[in-house]
């Protein structure tokens, strides 16, 4: 009985196994995000329809859904017939935002002409708005509460439940 | 009908493997009794059933029979036949499958050789075998059941993961790979077996050493396979990334690769036997640690399967092999050790120990690199990631140290030497050194990592010539040798093509022109392809080169009816000095412009030759040595018993074009939000 390679065997063993094993539950595809509870950055950017100002601080006082997208990405273009629906549904109540991140204003516009629109799209153009935000990829949707503050997350594509489920926490 | 048939195929493996184990243990003590022929049988049944469960499947994939439910996940009626068949492999139950024919053969190959040669351990080898095989059998008849029957078939059904389908080199990497992860087991069982007996015969070297060659051969074709496949389709233009899936490949080929090394030693002096066991059962212990990291779900990569219920069982069958291991070494290592000298430092006994312990820090790094994310988020809640840089600054020092070691190493004689005879064997090599660097100079090489690397490569290629040169007999050495080669020149390409790649992001309207190194690009259009599977737009680009057009490129980006997202394979010019690689980041305006990523790679094409140089050494090592007959006679000194194997600086080290942290290339953005 060699104690050592026993000693050296456990040691190696034992905490590679028990991390392994409590990692089951985790999804490697969620990146978790610091900025929930924390004030959502603020930004004033240029709407890509109307070439108007638009200003986060505007919307205080009620529920916020900011959403990062872009024309070429896949997910985006899919999840954009649910934020429209739900935009147009829930009218004044809550305000919708799309960031536009890394796309062109011609694009974007020849996007919504045929999709059609229901809330600002702002231009980030020199993506300071995303990386304030800390955009890992997009889509990726922040829904702000009342204060101004971020209350939930949502990386890749939304879908209707998604969208409900998340408003209901920023509405709290 | 199919479903059932392949379901008794299963059922009657799982039953040939349990009973075989058990009679195989049960005959230890009497390894020349009657019983022991049962647990052979058993071994070549349990091969033949799993085999025969295979070609099952692969009749109702070809068919396709509908009524299977493996068949409705990955099979569509518009499938080229190749895709067909690969689709065996190309979700989580029918990987599984294919593991356990690949499985069932290795064994029946280990069965034939151990029961001739060396029955005091086939008893134990087998009983060790046939425990792994029980596992996979019991895997594929319950939690990832293949065989599975669907009440009402579909009249189509998807077919394979996209990405799958995108290259002819899918049909190679996967069964390579397994090749190499499953035949790790023959040795674990060897290792085992040599450990419950309390010996490390010097005759069982040669059955251990040539079952860790076969699998070490696939997997160094495997690793770079998958690498080589990377750079020609997900289009970032590199080949390595340290993905957790990539990690999880290269770690037992490490472990392997130096237990190569240390057989030598034990074959020669008698000595480290205790030490091989170990690296030989740390190597399956990690092939069976990268099963759990691609089908767990628990790793983000592109290998992922999806979440699935056999993670648990695999982890489950970790434990009981580690725990096995530990109690086994634990138990018996002492008992294997004759001698303990392991031999004064400048000698060849001590670079070989040096070597040992590089290629176990290496190993640790890795596998630290790649669990750690793991641990951290278990302990703190945090999230974290590990990448290239750290990868980068671990793995690039200890490939190097290797390297150097990979020259000085066959340069140094056995045991004590005197200075004067050191100087003359390590002194001539400066020469490939300085000759190597100096060339290197000329052509432009500045960075200073890369000029000691291809100086280190220098001499290593002198002393191996040299050495090639002298033993044009002994094929052993020679195929040794010939596998040291491959390695300079792989090491060196991965040094050259990490540090003088040249990178562009190019927008370009029809017709217009773009300069990247030599070549002048033009986007002469672009077209829309329709093929059975899938549906492409390819851009026509020409490609210039000193005002004259020298090719064409036609990179594309595919749309399958199973994906959403589109996915681009990039075009190739491949030239041994460098290669011309252009991948397709977005088509615009009607296909009247285009954003593309245009990267001018240098020697890349030299380390899939270089790899090809690998697996012939790997080959000429295993065929018997026409010494043998005189090298059994021979006492402990004769100078042909070196194990062909090979330092670990692969294509791993790094791979170009590869972004910074953090910052993600949209082929593989897309992969992960889909």
């Amino acid at each position: 009985m060699n104690r050592t390679v026993m000693l050296i065997g456990a040691v190696v063993a034992v905490p590679i196994v028990t991390v392994l094993a409590v990692s089951f539950d985790r999804d490697p595809h969620e990146i978790r995000t610091p900025m929930v509870g924390r004030p959502a950055p603020s930004f004033t950017l240029r709407d890509a329809s109307t070439d108007g100002a638009v200003a986060l601080a505007a919307s205080r006082g009620k529920p916020v859904v900011i959403n990062f997208w872009a024309t070429w990405c896949a997910p985006c273009v899919r999840e954009h017939a649910a934020l429209v629906a739900a935009a147009r549904a829930l009218g004044s109540d809550v305000q919708f935002i799309g960031v536009v991140y890394q796309d062109s204003q011609e694009q974007v516009r020849a996007f919504l002409d045929q999709r059609g629109r229901a809330y600002p799209m702002v231009l980030d153009e020199d993506a300071r708005t995303a990386i304030a935000y800390g955009v890992y990829g997009v889509p990726e949707t922040f829904f702000v509460d009342r204060t101004g503050a971020i209350a939930a997350k949502h990386t890749g594509a939304l879908t209707a439940d998604a969208l409900t489920r998340n408003l209901r926490v920023a509405a709290q | 009908m199919i479903p059932l048939i392949g379901r008794l195929l299963i059922l009657g493996a799982l039953g040939a493997a349990v009973t075989g184990s058990i009679v195989g243990f049960a005959s230890m003590k009497a390894p020349y009794g009657a019983r022991v022929v049962w647990a052979r049988r058993c071994a070549l049944a349990f091969a033949l059933l799993m085999t025969a469960a295979n070609l099952v499947m692969v009749e109702a994939l070809v068919t396709p029979d509908f009524s299977v439910q493996y068949v409705t996940l990955v099979e569509s009626r518009s499938l080229p036949l190749w895709v067909q068949i690969v689709s065996l492999w190309s979700s989580l139950e029918g990987s599984i499958l294919f593991w356990g024919m690949v499985l069932g053969l290795y064994i029946a190959g280990g069965t034939l050789t151990m029961a001739r040669r060396h029955r005091e351990y086939a008893p134990a080898a087998i009983g060790v075998w046939l425990a792994c095989g029980a596992f996979f059998a019991f895997l594929i008849a319950g939690p990832a059941q293949p065989f599975g029957t669907v009440a009402s078939p579909p009249l189509d059904g998807p077919g394979p993961n996209p990405l799958l389908q995108n290259h002819i080199l899918m049909a190679i990497h996967p069964p390579f790979l397994y090749l190499g992860y499953v035949g790790m087991t023959i040795p674990f069982g060897i290792a085992s077996a040599a450990l419950l007996r309390g010996t490390l015969d010097r005759d069982v070297l040669r059955p251990l050493r040539m079952w860790l060659l076969i699998p070490w051969t696939f997997q160094t074709v495997a690793i770079v396979l998958g690498g080589w496949w990377a750079y020609e389709v997900l289009g970032w233009g590199g080949y390595w990334s340290w993905d957790p899936v990539e990690n999880a490949s290269f770690l037992p080929w490490l472990t392997a690769t130096s237990a190569l090394h240390s057989l030598v030693v034990t074959d020669r002096k008698g000595t480290l036997k205790g030490w091989t066991a170990t690296l030989v059962m740390s190597t399956f212990l990690l092939t069976i640690l990268g099963t759990f990291m691609t089908r767990s779900g628990v790793f983000n990569s592109v290998h992922s399967f999806t979440q699935s219920a056999i993670g648990p069982a695999i982890l489950s069958f970790l434990a009981v092999s580690l725990i096995w291991t530990v109690a086994m070494l634990g138990a018996r290592i002492d008992r294997l050790e004759s001698r303990r000298d392991v031999g004064p430092a400048a000698s060849l006994e001590g670079a070989f120990l040096v070597n040992n312990l590089l290629f176990v820090l290496f190993t640790l790094t890795v596998l630290v690199g790649t669990v750690f994310p793991l641990i951290v988020e278990a302990m703190t809640d945090r999230q974290i990631t590990v990448g290239r840089p750290y990868f980068d600054a671990m793995g690039v020092p200890i490939g190097m140290a290797l390297l150097f070691l990979l020259g000085i190493g066959p340069a140094l004689p056995w045991g004590r030497t005197t200075s004067r005879e050191l100087r003359n064997t390590l002194a001539p090599p400066l020469i490939g050194a300085a000759v190597f660097s100096v060339v290197a100079w000329m052509l432009q090489v500045r960075n200073p990592w890369t000029i000691v690397t291809i100086a280190f490569g220098g001499y290593a290629a002198q002393v191996t010539l040299g050495q090639l040169w002298r033993l044009r007999q002994g094929r052993r050495r020679v195929g040794a040798f010939v596998v040291h080669a491959g390695v300079v020149i792989v090491v060196i390409a991965v040094a050259v093509s990490n540090t003088m790649q040249v990178s562009r992001e190019l927008r370009l309207r029809r017709g217009e022109t773009a300069d990247i190194g030599p070549y002048t690009l033009t986007f002469l259009g672009a077209r829309v392809v329709t093929e059975v599977n899938r549906e492409s737009i390819v851009a026509d680009i020409g490609v210039d080169r000193a005002g004259s057009r020298v090719g064409a490129l036609a990179p594309r980006m595919n749309f399958y009816p199973a994906s959403q997202e589109p996915i681009g394979t990039p075009a190739v010019r491949t030239t041994m000095g460098a290669d011309l690689y252009v991948s397709i980041l977005n088509i615009g305006e009607m296909g009247q412009e285009i954003t593309v990523h245009a990267l001018i790679n240098p020697m890349v094409a030299w380390i899939w030759v270089a790899t090809l140089i690998m697996a012939i050494g790997g080959v000429v090592s295993m065929l018997p040595s026409r010494r043998v007959a005189t090298e059994l006679g021979q006492s402990v000194g004769a100078p042909d018993l070196q194990v062909g194997g090979v330092p670990s600086t692969g294509p791993e080290l790094a791979g170009p074009g590869l972004r910074p942290l953090g910052e993600r290339s949209p082929e593989r953005e897309a992969g992960e939000r889909a």
